[in-house]
């Protein structure tokens, strides 16, 4: 059975079983890729995936009006697969509400509950992948002087409308009320102009640190073509580099920016 | 007639430069297309949407409106000019231009906003007809064409087998600016090459009679689902005009500024009481909608949506507002039966 095939059979499984009470996946219209909300077994042929497929499912967790389809079957990739195991790591989500439906680039891994899924990721993708393009860009970035730097991110920013595209798509981002809706005070300027730009990029990277899975889906969602992945990759790197861990490596950790321990590294107080 | 030949477009624009105008133009930038300020060099597009529309020099994502100095406890005014430079939006897509409409009547409806309006009347607007459409157009379904001329001041059509732009004046505004660009422009005959094919996708009319009767179907629970209430859409869209109005202060100063705001924020309609009459991206959906085919047309007598395909093009979840006009018409016909 061909990777679609098998993918729509298993949703339309998982629902007649009782295993899932909505699965949420993918659905092609024209260029396209809508995430699809499917509770009739009827329309799990409405289901694709392919490299369009570039939103962030796990995203739609923090959607109140999705509560009550507890447990959610979701097509994930691995770096999906990921956010689902930061998430149960942040409490935000429960083991058993959740059932993966893990594909990678050009198969489908089978049914999985989220130990199972996240043994997967272990077994057959143990690493963050980092896309290609911003590897290259940050070869490039790191051979400027910071002045230069300073000035390729100004440049960047100042195409920033503010739109919060990359909030909206990140599954990290389930704030009730993020930093820049709070007025009081306004600690980020609201204006879509350097001055607030600067600081929204760099402060929404910040908190992903320890968090980001990679999947990429804020660079996707940018209309502006900014590419914020670089700020990702590199704080991943930071991470990965100060603290030996990666995220969605284990449902219990705890999480970088929100732990503390007396083993911590010193060396930097002087 | 006033031809240009199709690769001299930065020619055209670097004349009207010379003349004092400030050319923004759909210019190549790394990966996208946007509507910016020409400068030698800049390559000029002809053939995308760009990803921003003629709305960012008419209606700026930030404006300072209002500046005060501050000492102590007093205030004083600073005054603070309208932008009026003189500019030319060059090549802009005919769904931009026909937006125009919907700006001009909301800003001059129950207020006359003299910063848009400043803008407004500095502004001349030079069409680019559409000879290819994508996938996302679709200003036929909502009484438009890739040729018209609606909102231009001046329309350049691709001739000639797309070897040259026909410049064709359509006022005042559009004779000025021909006669300034007269040195880049040569007297000729030229053949009109034929304007894209957009398919209709749906009735605009029907789906305005569907929303007048169902404000409370569960239709918007299923269509909004896959919205994340980002705004993506509102700021892209020509014809999407809503903001928020912030002081940004100083112990010595304080400044009154204008900002995009989109009706797919969470907090767009929250109350300082707590009460939000839009809780949810359903009611908010709806919003959007009924906003564009109902009570724009309602007031205004025009359409809210010009079918520049933006939104589509756009948004991290695939959401055109064409598919779900569509999805609405599927509705309307299914009821009827």
């Amino acid at each position: 059975m061909d990777m679609i095939a098998a993918l729509r059979a298993d949703a339309a499984a998982v629902l007649a079983d009782g295993r899932a009470k909505m699965v949420i996946g993918y659905r092609a219209l024209g260029l396209r890729r809508r995430p699809v909300f499917i509770t009739d077994g009827k329309m799990a042929e409405l289901l694709v995936y392919d490299a369009a497929c570039t939103q962030n499912l796990a995203a739609y967790l923090r959607k109140s009006e999705l509560k009550r389809f507890r447990p959610m079957a979701i097509v994930a990739r691995p770096a999906v697969i990921r956010s689902l195991v930061v998430l149960a790591a942040e409490s935000q989500l429960k083991a058993e509400d959740v059932v993966v439906m893990a594909v990678g680039e050009n198969e489908y891994h089978g049914i999985r509950d989220l130990a199972g899924a996240t043994a997967l990721l272990k077994e057959k993708y143990p690493k963050l992948a980092p896309p290609q393009a911003t590897l290259a860009l940050l070869e490039k970035l790191s051979s400027m002087t910071p002045e230069e730097r300073a000035g390729f991110w100004r440049a960047e920013f100042a195409k920033c409308t503010r739109c919060y595209a990359c909030r909206a798509a990140c599954p990290g981002c389930y704030c009730t009320r993020c930093i820049v809706e709070k007025n009081v005070p306004q600690w980020v300027p609201a204006a879509a102009d350097a001055h607030g730009n600067y600081a929204w990029n760099v402060i929404r990277a910040f908190h992903q640190a320890g968090r980001c899975t990679l999947c990429g889906a804020c660079e996707a969602a940018c209309p502006q073509g900014i590419p914020l992945m670089a700020l990702n990759v590199r704080i991943a790197q930071d991470v990965a580099e100060e603290f030996g861990v990666q995220p969605g490596d284990d449902p219990a950790a705890k999480p970088v920016i929100g732990s503390w321990s007396a083993d911590d590294k010193e060396d930097f107080i002087r | 007639m006033k031809l240009v030949d199709a690769k001299k477009l930065s020619d055209l624009a670097a004349a009207l430069a010379a003349k004092g105008y400030r050319v923004a133009a759909p210019i190549q930038d790394g990966d996208v297309v946007r509507l910016k300020e020409w400068s030698p060099g800049a390559v000029i597009r002809t053939d995308a949407v760009p990803v921003n529309s003629a709305k960012d020099f008419l209606f700026p994502r930030s404006e300072i409106i209002g500046r005060y100095s501050i000492e102590g406890n007093d205030f004083t005014p600073v005054d603070v000019r309208p932008d009026s430079t003189r500019t030319v939006l060059l090549g802009v897509p005919p769904c931009d231009a026909t937006a125009l409409a919907v700006l001009d009547a909301v800003f001059n409806w129950d207020y006359k906003d003299e910063f848009y309006n400043a803008r407004r009347a500095a502004v001349t607007v030079v069409t680019l007809a559409c000879a290819a459409a994508d996938d996302f157009c679709f200003c036929t379904s909502v009484g438009g064409r890739p040729d018209s001329t609606a909102g231009a001041d001046a329309i350049l059509r691709p001739a000639d087998g797309a070897r040259k732009f026909i410049l064709e004046p359509l006022g005042e505004k559009g004779r000025a600016l021909v006669a300034a660009a007269a040195s880049a422009l040569a007297d000729g005959e030229a053949k009109a090459d034929p304007p894209a094919e957009v398919p209709v996708r749906f009735d605009a009319k029907q789906v305005s009679a569907w929303l007048a009767d169902n404000f409370e179907s569960d239709l918007w629970t299923t269509l909004s689902m896959a919205c994340l209430g980002c705004g993506a859409c509102a700021y892209a869209c020509p014809t999407c005009h809503c903001f928020d109005i912030q002081d940004e202060a100083t112990r010595q100063e304080s400044v009154r500024r204008r900002n995009w705001d989109s009706c797919g924020f969470g907090l767009f309609t929250a109350h300082a009481g707590g009460h939000n009459p839009r809780a949810n991206q359903s009611a908010r959906w709806r919003n959007r909608v009924m906003h564009k085919f109902s009570y724009i047309p309602e007031r205004f007598k025009t359409l809210g949506c010009t079918g520049c395909g933006r939104c589509g093009r756009m948004c991290p979840a695939g959401m055109a507002i064409a598919d779900i006009c569509s999805e609405i018409m599927r509705a309307h016909e299914a009821v009827k039966k």
